[in-house]
């Protein structure tokens, strides 16, 4: 297992998606939003265990036979396929209402957007 | 004899009937409305009166499967309390025409009392702790709608606010006692009796043990207590009470004095079997006498005679609190009797109080005096209620508080008390010498002099009369002959409330014994008391403003002021409109929480897993995308942000091909791709530099550096506690995509096979992710322009 270096990477990612993620800036806090979404999907993955890449242990089979390798966990793959076209969207659509607020406000930056009648 | 279900189904259900179709009535019948009220409420009290003398659980089955079902248990103190509130409310609709004329939303008036008096009912009559429940926080929302009748009168929405949080809380209270004694019941009496209180009551040594022995005899006591002591207004909590005289007379006459206040105490009396031993004496006759003292002191210092009636209410709620808690069968005895004998002459003393005020204009003790002439009748009805709330013989009241003594003094027999056995007697003396003077003192409405400011007194009209006439006859009936009042309905309440059968005997004492002792005690000291009456009122009121820390509104006050402005505050500082204080309160929430989590579970990374022997190939291909996400959070131009965030969503792509998931490789691989080109369009449209002061730099660091920190402790602890191997699903997945799904791809299968409408909802995010772009971007031409 790679425990400590997936867990570091996966650390890794939550802090720089955190820190865009409070950026004034709405185009960035969208990338915080995308990064912290990728470091999910690995560690999801990871939840399944990594096993050695090979030809046996690709959730494929061989054929219409009975004899049933052990593969890498399909369900977690099914999860985080899941997960990526759920990203997609939501990444998408975050995109196109940066890009209305600008055409509306003349501006990205979050703090000016923000409850101005206060 | 078992009861009948129609009947009691009607009887439960008629009120509920008639509060829906109200609306409807008032638009036919107008201000009469109220006398459909009377009608409603003699059927409902006639049918229960059927079922007088049976005993026993009828149910209508609704989810079998479940144990679901509609239950209800009729015996004697049930129905005792039932037909009391129906025989009350007719009472009070018959009053209420003529006293509410001309008032505004009498549609809602009538709802809410004919719902009242069904919820009444119903609590009185359910068999399941969940639907007793139910019916009790009913009562307590058609209490809320009845206190605030005058919706522009600002006093009345914060005596019915009041009267909601603390009737409502206390609810919650006995919620968590209910379920707490539910999961007792289960091992019981059995887990299809779970709720069932009926089953509980044929076994209550059973279920008291069962109670001691998992250690929740106490909790279960105390959360009770707190429930029942709220809605029955015990100290320190009776406050809302006194507040609640904001409502309507009829209402106070019927909610605030005869049935919904003592819901807490036949509540009482219904658990009493399961409750009692000396931690339940201890508890409630302490209570329930201190509640009677104090009460009735703040009872003389009052100058409103709503008040000084809501406070005597609040002391008498206290006697009957005290005499259930009294353990012998004079405890028992007082409890029910009093229950009866207060419906009588305090719904009376009410309804005489709203005579008074509609008729002379005013409620101030002070400007009231020799009312005899002007309203003879009501005289009469006065001092046939006053004189049994003050206890004096033979008036019915003095009955059941003889009986109070008797138990009081009868405690220290039972148990080995100490000191308290000398204390409870003196304090119930004690408490009992204030009833009296304030008894005497709103008697003293209508005789003596007429002061000079009083004005012209009206006639009532007859309605107004009968009510509280009836009433009074029902009292002196009681008092000529109180065994009569015992045989038809206080003995089988007696035997529903009390731990052993026991022939009830009341009569006038003949001989001395210590009860007629203290009886004279109290009256003659109430008589000798009586002429300083003003110097006793002035004193105590003096005494009340002199530490406003005692009364019981300040703290309410002080509490619900607190939270309201530390609610102002809270949300002033988290909702205060920008993104990143709800990102950084969100994230470092869901940290903590997590953290804490681990640290409670006592969950630790097991050493043997932290090793490195990493492949080469996967650190590697990680470290790029860690290096490309430092990249993207330092770059100074969207193009370079972009472009990195593509690398970092590419290293990802590759991870999963050495992690054996083409499939998902092949998906981020085109996912990438998109993304890649919508960025790029997207930026097109807006500045190539868009500059923003970065900022905060120090403390933005410090919240990612935690949720980083957090995400690192949490990958190494889960993946610590997965199992070995391949989980259970995941086997029956690969064992089945061929037989079942006909394919060789396991995760494809399951995606459109064995999890389709996981697909199909996520297919339906997608379109609805489409069609949100598709607007936002045609909107613009659609000329919608600020």
């Amino acid at each position: 297992m790679t425990a400590v270096i997936l867990a570091a990477v996966v650390g890794a990612l939550f802090a720089l998606g955190t820190f865009l993620l409070l950026r004034r800036d709405l185009i960035r806090v969208v990338w915080g939003l995308a990064i912290i979404s990728q470091a999910a999907n690995v560690y999801l993955l990871a939840m399944g265990g990594l096993a050695d890449a090979s030809a046996d242990s690709v959730p494929i089979l061989a054929g219409h036979g009975e004899h049933v390798p052990q593969t890498a966990d399909p369900l977690v793959q099914a999860l985080v396929l899941t997960a990526i076209v759920i990203g997609f969207g939501m990444t998408a659509f975050a995109l196109v209402l940066s890009y209305r607020v600008y055409e509306e406000h003349d501006t990205l930056d979050v703090s000016e957007l923000g409850d101005r009648d206060r | 004899m078992p009861p009948e279900l129609s009947v009691v189904l009607a009887a439960v259900a008629l009120p509920f009937v008639a509060a829906v179709s109200t609306p409807v009535l008032y638009r036919l019948l107008g201000e009469r409305t109220g006398y459909a009220g009377v009608a409603v409420a003699l059927a409902s009290f006639l049918l229960l009166a059927s079922q007088r003398g049976t005993e026993g659980t009828v149910g209508l089955e609704w989810i079998p499967s479940l144990d679901v079902a509609l239950r209800f248990y009729l015996d004697g103190w049930g129905l005792l309390f039932a037909m009391l509130a129906c025989g009350i409310g007719t009472l009070i609709f018959l009053y209420s025409p003529a006293y509410m004329h001309g008032e505004p939303h009498l549609a809602r008036f009538y709802t809410a009392l004919l719902a009242f008096m069904g919820s009444i009912v119903g609590v009185a009559l359910a068999a399941d702790l969940i639907a007793i429940f139910l019916f009790w926080e009913l009562t307590s929302l058609c209490s809320f709608v009845l206190i605030g009748h005058y919706t522009a009168d600002d006093s009345s929405q914060y005596a019915s606010r009041m009267a909601m949080f603390i009737t409502v809380g206390g609810g919650l209270f006995l919620l968590v006692g209910l379920l707490l004694l539910s999961i007792v019941a289960g091992d019981v009496v059995g887990p299809d009796a779970a709720f069932n209180l009926a089953a509980m009551l044929e076994t209550p040594e059973a279920m008291a043990e069962g109670l001691r022995e998992q250690g929740l005899f106490l909790p279960v006591l105390a959360l009770l207590a707190i429930g029942a002591g709220t809605k029955s207004a015990q100290v320190p909590l009776h406050f809302w009470l006194p507040n609640a005289m904001a409502a309507p007379t009829p209402v106070s006459a019927f909610l605030h004095s005869a049935t919904m206040v003592k819901v807490g105490v036949y509540f009482i009396g219904r658990m009493r079997p399961i409750l009692v031993g000396e931690e339940w004496l201890f508890l409630f006759a302490t209570l329930g006498l201190t509640t009677m003292t104090v009460c009735a002191i703040m009872a003389v210092a009052a100058t409103d005679i709503k008040e000084l009636l809501a406070y005597s209410t609040a002391s008498h709620l206290g006697l009957m609190v005290a005499g259930f808690g009294f353990t012998s069968i004079y405890g028992a005895e007082t409890g029910v009797f009093h229950l009866l004998n207060h419906a009588l002459f305090k719904a009376a003393l009410f309804l005489v109080a709203g005579i008074v005020a509609h008729e002379a204009g005013t409620r101030n003790i002070d400007n009231l005096g020799g009312l005899r002439h002007d309203l003879p009748v009501t005289a009469i009805i006065t001092v046939i209620v006053a004189l049994s709330m003050a206890g004096i013989p033979p008036f019915n009241g003095f009955y059941s508080k003889e009986l109070l003594f008797e138990a009081a003094v009868e405690a220290s027999h039972h148990h080995d008390i100490g000191v308290l056995g000398v204390l409870y007697p003196a304090v119930a003396v004690f408490g009992s010498v204030f009833t009296v003077l304030y008894s005497l003192r709103f008697l003293s409405l209508f005789f003596g002099d007429r002061p000079d400011a009083l004005g012209h007194v009206h006639r009532p009209s007859t309605t107004l009369v009968v009510a509280p006439g009836v009433l009074a006859l029902l009292a002196a009936v009681v008092s000529v002959e109180p065994q009569l009042a015992v045989d038809v309905i206080v003995q089988s309440g007696l035997d529903a409330t009390a731990l052993e059968h026991h022939e009830m005997h009341v009569s006038l004492p003949t001989s001395y014994s210590p009860p007629v002792g203290m009886s004279a005690i109290t009256i003659v000291l109430g008589l000798a008391a009586y002429p300083f009456y003003d110097r006793i009122h002035d004193g105590l009121n003096a005494a009340l403003d002199a530490a406003p820390l005692i009364a019981a509104n300040w703290w309410y006050d002080a509490i619900v002021g607190g939270l309201t402005g530390g609610g102002a505050l809270v949300g002033d500082r988290i909702h205060n409109g920008l993104l990143r204080t709800y990102a950084t309160w969100t994230l470092l929430g869901t940290c903590g929480l997590a953290l804490a989590g681990f640290v409670a579970a006592g969950t630790v990374a097991s050493s043997e897993l932290i090793d490195f022997d990493a492949a080469p190939a996967v650190a590697l291909v990680l470290l790029v995308a860690v290096v490309a996400g430092l990249a993207v959070a330092l770059s100074d131009s969207h193009i370079a942000g972009v472009l990195t965030l593509s690398i970092l969503g590419f290293m990802v792509a590759i991870f999963y091909i050495l992690a054996s998931a083409p499939d998902l490789a092949l998906t981020q691989l085109v996912v990438e791709t998109l993304v890649l080109l919508i960025f790029l369009l997207v930026i097109e449209e807006i500045p190539e530099y868009y500059e923003v002061s970065l900022g905060k730099y120090a403390r933005d660091a410090v919240v990612s550096l935690a949720v980083g920190a957090t995400a690192f402790i949490t990958v190494l602890v889960t993946t610590d506690a997965r199992p070995e191997g391949s989980t259970d699903i995941a086997r029956v997945y690969a064992e089945q995509a061929v037989p079942e799904g006909g394919g060789t791809n396991i995760v494809n299968v399951t995606l459109v096979d064995f999890r389709g409408f996981d697909t199909m909802g996520e297919l339906v995010v997608v379109a609805m992710a489409a069609i949100s772009i598709l607007t936002l971007i045609v909107m613009r031409s659609g000329g919608d322009d600020e």
